[in-house]
């Protein structure tokens, strides 16, 4: 029985991964797509940060008073590169532009400085050109803005301090101090909440989306290797040599099992390096779930191996009661299309909820599919909330008894032989 | 006294409504080449996958030296080897990788895996081409693999379902002919089913015909032939079912 079971398990392995659809659609895409998006994100953001750190203005300057002067100077300060123009009107002045390289023209009117000191309204008018409609681009054009920004604000701090000498002009300006305390787990955590929100924004995805695709891919990779024996009519012959039927099943579960961990462990390399190309964009603080007592224990880990298992299982034995009524590879896939949705519901909605949080009859709806469990258990390994975990592994594994019952049930009868679903005849059916 | 190597008794199967055998009987002796014929839908594929243990009878019975095959479906795959008519190989493996993954199932050490996975290789004749994966094999040459894999394990009782199906005429002349001898040399009882009426009378000792899930007639093609009075199986089989 044992050798019987490792020699079909070798085969499966040796087959479905020499099967290109499975090598190139499981293993190889997610490690070369993820990667070259991750890349394509890191081009795209240097040179999104080039075009800001080297912003050129074309200047119209009609003002000329000490003002627009200082104004001008600030802007210089803070690496914005100024070509004055010669031009005496706007028209003539975004002729020039077109023809230059530069996106925008900033045009400080007559009587800028002389209506600032007069205390009143001064004016600039900053003309962006937008040729490409790219993020960068419009990134490019707000850039002038913040220097225009400081030198506000610079005017407002001279005010304020020429009216209240004896005042903090950034005190009159912002009178009211809120601290924000984050509390997890009973504690007060030194971290800003916004900092913590999207640390868990980045773990709440991060697991069901790991969790959608494993299931996705191994339910197609478990399909497959049913249909295709029926599709190349090998499983009559299989059906005959001595060894048990539930043998075979279990030998094509844990090949696909295999075959599935090599696809999720390329999906996770793919994945971790799209991650850290969008990390490296964004500047973050240095906070880790370990610093928040947030950290998975050994037991915690055990229980999480556990769930992902079994939730791997039950979602093999599905797509495998679903394949043996499939003809051909394409009809057992189209098939299982429809059990990816109980991966994908799930997995969307408690990526961005609570499920605490939501209507009653989406809240049973949720409860009552399998995998909404195995994502509430990787939520709760984090929170070291166990009986959690226990009760979703509980549920888990009572639901792949049943599936790997009906699986087994199947192969064990000869509906494995004689069940058809037709494609074709039910398409006919409903026209 | 040679022994029983199949019974079959009033053998019934249903498909939902329609009846595929209806109450079909025949018995095999060891040792003999045993030919099923008779018109698509007769029964016969439904015969050989009952005594394959693929599919069980809704009622009737059917040993395979002296194992029920509903009831004791594991011991009769241990003595058996089946050959569907539209069988495939593992199309990503090559053709010595099929084999020693089929030999496998069969024989306790490697030894007897290899001896097997040899014997194979003479069978089909295929020699260095076995390196290559199945999917490079023309029509002819995966059947002749597949019958290599069928009989390799030296089975008692060799199934084999529409054995040249499909196949030019040489590489049917090749795979009668592996048949008779491995027959011959090794003691193989052979059950097989032809529509090819000049196969059956080359190769079989015994041949009964099947129309609509009955046998109709059983007997050696000589026997057959002198009973209807006719020079062909082809004729015997149209005077039995009085089709002609």
């Amino acid at each position: 029985m044992v050798k019987g079971l490792s020699n079909l398990i070798n085969k499966e392995i040796k087959e479905l991964l020499r099967d290109p659809k499975i090598m190139v659609g499981m293993v190889l895409m997610p490690l070369i797509t993820f990667p070259l998006m991750g890349a394509a994100m890191n081009i795209s953001t240097s040179t999104m940060q080039e075009s800001m750190r080297q912003v050129s203005v074309m200047l119209m300057n009609l003002d000329k008073g000490p003002l627009a002067e200082s104004l001008l100077l600030m802007l210089q300060n803070m690496n914005v590169t100024i070509i004055e123009t010669s031009s005496s009107t706007v028209e003539e002045a975004l002729v020039a532009l077109s023809q230059s390289n530069i996106t925008t023209l900033v045009v400080i009117p007559q009587g800028f400085s002389q209506n600032l000191t007069l205390g009143l309204k001064g004016k600039i008018e900053i003309y962006s050109v937008f040729e490409s409609l790219s993020l960068a681009e419009g990134i490019r054009s707000s850039a002038v803005e913040v220097p225009i920004n400081l030198y506000k604000n610079a005017l407002v701090t001279q005010a304020i301090r020429q009216a209240f000498p004896d005042r903090d002009p950034l005190t009159v300006l912002d009178p009211i101090s809120v601290s924000n305390v984050a509390v997890v787990k009973g504690k007060i955590v030194n971290v800003s909440s916004d900092v913590l929100r999207s640390l868990f924004m980045s773990q709440s995805l991060g697991f069901p989306m790991v969790i959608m695709l494993l299931l996705i891919s191994a339910t197609q990779i478990a399909a497959t290797s049913i249909s295709i024996e029926k599709e190349e009519k090998t499983l009559e012959t299989l059906l005959t040599v001595p060894i048990s039927r539930l043998g075979i099943l279990t030998g094509k579960l844990a090949g696909s099992v295999v075959v599935a961990a090599a696809g999720a462990i390329a999906s996770m390399i793919g994945v971790d390096y799209y991650i850290g190309s969008i990390n490296a964009m964004v500047p973050t603080q240095n906070v880790s779930l370990e610093d928040l007592g947030l950290s998975i224990t050994p037991l915690s880990y055990c229980l999480l191996g556990v769930m992902i298992f079994v939730t791997i299982v039950s979602a093999l034995a599905l797509a495998i009661i679903v394949a043996a009524f499939s003809e051909n590879v394409r009809s057992a896939q189209s098939l299982v299309t429809p059990i990816n949705f109980i991966f994908i519901f799930p997995s969307l909605i408690l990526m961005f909820a609570d499920i605490q949080m939501l209507p009653y009859p989406v809240q049973i709806v949720l409860y009552a599919i399998p995998y909404t469990h195995s994502i509430i258990a990787s939520k709760a390994a984090f929170l070291g909330d166990y009986f959690t975990m226990l009760v979703s592994i509980a549920y888990v594994s009572a639901f792949t008894i049943v599936t790997l019952y009906i699986a087994a049930r199947i192969f064990t009868t000869e509906k494995i032989v004689t069940a058809r679903i037709s494609l074709r005849r039910l398409k006919l059916r409903k026209t | 006294m040679s022994q029983i190597a199949i019974e079959a008794r009033n053998l019934v199967k249903m498909f939902g409504n329609i009846t595929a055998l209806n109450g079909l009987s025949f018995t095999v002796t060891q040792g003999e080449i045993f030919g099923l014929i008779g018109p698509n839908g007769a029964g016969k594929t439904t015969t050989l996958r009952i005594l394959a243990t693929l599919i069980k009878p809704s009622s009737g019975y059917a040993k395979i030296f002296g194992y029920d095959v509903e009831k004791n479906p594991s011991e009769v795959r241990r003595i058996i080897s089946y050959l569907p008519e539209e069988a495939g190989a593992y199309k990503n493996l090559s053709g010595y990788e099929y084999l020693e993954f089929m030999a496998n199932f069969y024989n306790q050490n490697t030894q007897e895996g290899k001896a097997a996975v040899e014997e194979a290789a003479k069978i089909s004749g295929l020699g260095e081409r076995l390196k290559d994966r199945v999917k490079t094999y023309s029509k002819g040459m995966a059947r002749r693999l597949l019958l290599a894999r069928a009989l390799m394990m030296k089975p008692k009782l060799a199934i084999l379902d529409e054995p040249t199906s499909g196949l030019d005429v040489v590489h049917a002349f090749h795979v009668r002919r592996i048949i008779q001898e491995y027959a011959k040399t090794h003691g193989v009882t052979v059950l097989l089913s032809s529509h090819n009426m000049l196969e059956v009378e080359f190769l079989c000792s015994q041949v009964a015909l099947v129309n609509e899930g009955k046998v109709v007639g059983q007997g050696s093609p000589h026997e057959l032939k002198s009973h209807y009075g006719v020079d062909n199986l082809e004729a015997v089989f149209m005077e039995a079912t009085k089709l002609g």
